[in-house]
């Protein structure tokens, strides 16, 4: 699971804590793989998994990622759908916002802090911000939030839930069910970036560079 | 009809432009040579006729400000629907934002509405086969991606530190216009607030930042590298944002994008991978030493010295050597 998602997942774990009786359901597009994912959601506390199937494996734009979400979201009656800043593969940091836009509710992205939601109308939160600020607000609900890393710490899953994870039925959706329609970008290449030329790789055994390095630091005046 | 032209979004931070801001205008005219459009800064703000007429006057790029009393600390309905109003009235063939905060909460919300691609943390662009392509990092930054539009539209955000500003001034002013906004008032109340330990940091001082990723492993091994920051006379311990989230370090220590931006004489990175937001919080550092387990590890695109070691041996193995030759 992509370590943002973990950071989320704790959070709507967290929600259900403090408010008895809210459902949590993870959501996963992706081909057949992701299943796992779906199932590491359940260990960690996810009440139910959706895996909507997208049958190859290729490069999924945020825009079709979202409409589809947003095609199943709009189906239920979700108060809080909450995401991970960004993927960790891909970093577009897209999805969330594009979901919230196409269903039309309120977004806030980069969450650090949520406070209490308030009888199902609002949830308070803190977006972080360049500079070491914040901003604070109410959002009214529904609302997609992106949860930034650090807002909280992900526990271990429990013995009960991993026995419960395991023969859970994941539901299924056909992708082609929601939502059929072209990408508004493409990827055209992906490749390694070139390295810097300036950068030098100490040479030798590991006593060698440790020696090297302190020829370096002493030259330099460092040490 | 014809789309001829490429709108910058312009944000603003304690009563001035971001730089980023002026970043995203090198980055525009970057794209305007290539494409052959021209450029429009839409600033959206409280009070801001001065600060329009200044970068009018400096850029030479025609403004529009966009006036309201909610338009003052960033919000993403009120921004969101005062820049659409103006956009829809302009029709750009691309909208440009940085990739912050304020940017990438903003810019796939606008893409959807516009019908348009959105790609965001662009870093390069390139003409190829009369397309143009836009590249980014992924994978932490080990891997660069291209993408290309399929749509007429596209809004782009640009990653912080991949173009520079400007300083030269333009010969000719840009014209200036200003509109009010038309929001329903009551907006939700937002306030600004300095992240929780934010003021005594001891890196801005230090000549030299030892700093530790996740690949020291565990907290414990946190003691060699505070070691090694005590060979250096002004040494301080810094720390990758994983670090800190996994509370073996206080954020204060947190180096990056929503860190300290830190330019130490040394920079000596251990255990960290070098994804972007990282880098662009010590890559004005004069020299970068990496030690990194992965001979592949972004972190060594950008640092002078490279050792690929363990970290857990390789670090003890030094501070031996160093005690030995004092
Ligand atoms: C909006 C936003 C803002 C962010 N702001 C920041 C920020 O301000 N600062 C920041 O740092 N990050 C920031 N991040 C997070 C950033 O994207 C990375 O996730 C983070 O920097 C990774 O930290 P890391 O390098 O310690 O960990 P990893 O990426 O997990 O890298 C660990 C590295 O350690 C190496 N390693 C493992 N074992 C060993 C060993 N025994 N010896 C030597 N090397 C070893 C591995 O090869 C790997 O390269 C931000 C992310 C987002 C989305």
């Amino acid at each position: 699971m992509n370590r943002f998602d973990e950071f989320a997942l704790e959070e709507a774990v967290r929600i259900g804590e403090e408010i008895p009786g809210t459902e949590i359901e993870a959501i996963s597009v992706g081909p057949g793989r992701v299943v796992s994912t779906l199932r590491k959601a359940l260990e960690r506390g996810a009440a139910a998994g959706t895996h909507i199937l997208v049958e190859e494996e290729r490069y999924m734009s945020p825009f079709e990622t979202a409409s589809l979400i947003a095609s199943y979201a709009g189906t239920g009656h979700y108060d809080l759908i909450i995401a991970g800043v960004m993927a960790e593969d891909d970093m577009h940091c897209q999805v969330g916002q594009m979901i919230a836009a196409i269903l039309e509710i309120r977004c806030a992205t980069s969450v650090i802090h949520r406070g209490t939601i308030r009888e199902e109308t609002s949830v308070y939160i803190e977006r972080e911000i360049e500079e070491g600020q914040r901003l604070c607000m109410e959002v009214a609900l529904p609302a997609v939030i992106t949860v930034q890393s650090g807002i909280n710490r992900p526990r271990y899953p429990s013995l009960s839930n991993v026995l419960r994870a395991k023969n859970q039925e994941i539901r299924t959706i056909d992708a082609n069910d929601l939502w059929d329609d072209d990408g508004r970008d493409q990827l055209i290449s992906m490749r390694r970036p070139e390295a810097s030329a300036k950068g030098v790789f100490l040479e030798g055994g590991s006593n060698e560079k440790a020696r090297a390095l302190i020829r370096i630091l002493h030259e330099r005046a460092l040490i | 009809m014809m789309e001829d032209k490429i709108a910058i979004i312009a944000e603003l931070s304690r009563g001035g432009f971001t730089r980023a801001t002026h970043e995203v205008i090198s980055f525009a005219r970057e794209l305007g040579s290539a494409c052959a459009h021209s450029e429009i800064i839409i600033i959206p703000g409280k009070n801001i006729r001065g600060l329009a007429e200044e970068i009018a006057r400096t850029s030479g790029i025609d403004v529009i400000g966009i006036e309201a009393e909610t338009l003052d600390l960033y919000s993403a309905e009120p921004f969101k629907s005062a820049i659409l109003d103006v956009l829809k009235d302009i029709n750009p063939a691309y909208v440009c934002l940085p990739h912050s905060a304020m940017g990438f909460d903003l810019a796939p919300g606008i893409a959807v509405d516009l019908g348009a691609a959105c790609i965001t943390a662009v870093e390069e662009i390139h003409e190829d086969k009369k397309r143009i392509c836009f590249s980014k990092s992924m994978w932490g930054g080990k891997i660069r991606a291209e993408l290309v539009s399929m749509t007429q539209r596209a809004v782009l955000t640009v990653l912080p530190g991949a173009w520079t500003a400007s300083v030269e001034e333009a010969f000719i002013a840009g014209s200036v216009r200003m509109v009010k906004a038309n929001l329903a008032l009551g907006a939700s109340e937002i306030t600004l607030m300095e992240a929780p330990g934010e003021r005594e940091s001891e890196l801005p001082g230090a000549d030299v930042i030892v700093s530790a990723g996740r690949g020291i492993g565990k907290e414990e091994n946190l003691e060699m590298i505070r070691k090694l920051a005590g060979i250096f006379s002004r040494g301080a311990v810094g720390a990758s944002r994983s670090v800190c989230d996994l509370g073996w370090l206080g954020h204060k220590h947190q180096i990056g994008f929503t860190g300290k931006t830190v330019s130490p004489g040394l920079y000596i990175a251990c255990g960290i991978s070098g994804a972007i937001q990282h880098i662009s919080g010590m890559k004005d550092s004069q020299m970068v030493i990496a030690i990194n387990i992965d001979p592949h590890a972004p972190i060594f695109n950008i640092a002078d010295y490279c050792i690929v070691e363990d970290l857990t041996e390789f670090i003890p193995a030094l501070l031996e050597l160093v005690e030995i030759s004092r």
